[in-house]
């Protein structure tokens, strides 16, 4: 498992889903369909969402956060881990408490 | 999106709180104590968990804001608390619907990236 990093445990959110997939490809390969707004284009098929960046650690960690308008904001972090077959990814979707999203948002528009 | 059907039951603040009201390990405790045991009170829960009496009361509170606990009918003199009815469902359900909707999208994804090869 890949090591908690500290901002990540500084999120108390509990209520995660988490998912995972082993693809037959380079993390590299992996990586440009999940940071990329055409690789994404490809199979994420969630338009109404908008998507802000959190953490970009190339080629094994992306945390993004998801905002819509009919969607309370939920984050979502890829972890990326070359494996014999490929390349396993793992993805953890969580709906932190509402003042600490609202707040990576704020941060996020100031950032932008 | 599938995952955009995890508001009806519940509106969105709602389940704001309910995910803010679970995100802390204390009310988690409460909770758990909760469905092993059917009911709870403060003195009960301050005698198990290593926290004020004033602090356990705060933390019920916080669940009661939620919805997720209650009062139950008074016995003796004793405030007794138990869960609320269908409170744990409505979260519950969205980490079903996000999971599910995650099982398509890493599929789409894989996909998309071994067609590429």
């Amino acid at each position: 498992m890949a090591e908690r990093t500290e901002e990540r445990a500084a999120q108390p959110s509990e209520a995660a889903a988490r998912r995972e997939v082993e693809i037959e490809a380079s993390p590299e390969e992996v990586w440009e369909a999940l940071v990329t707004e055409g690789g994404r284009e490809r199979w994420l098929q969630a338009p109404e969402r908008e998507i802000q960046i959190e953490v970009v650690q190339e080629p094994s960690r992306l945390v993004w956060w998801w905002t819509g308008e009919d969607e309370p904001p939920t984050r979502v972090e890829f972890e990326i881990v070359s494996v014999p077959a490929g390349t396993r990814v793992i993805v953890t979707e969580s709906e932190p408490a509402f003042p600490i999203s609202l707040l990576a948002q704020s941060f996020a528009r100031v950032a932008a | 999106m599938s995952i955009s059907t995890h508001g009806a039951a519940r509106g969105h603040d709602e389940l704001g709180q309910v995910f803010a009201a679970l995100a802390d390990p204390t009310r988690r405790a409460m909770i758990e104590a909760l469905l092993r045991e059917g009911t709870t009170s403060v003195p009960r829960l301050t005698a198990e968990l290593p926290i004020t009496r004033q602090a356990v009361a705060k933390h019920l509170a916080t669940l009661d804001h939620a919805g997720l606990v209650e009062r139950a009918p008074a016995s003796g003199r004793e405030v007794r608390y138990r869960l609320r009815d269908g409170a744990l469902v409505s979260a519950g359900a969205w980490l079903a619907d996000a999971e599910s909707a995650w099982e398509s999208r890493l599929a789409r994804l894989k996909g998309a990236v071994e067609r590429r090869r």
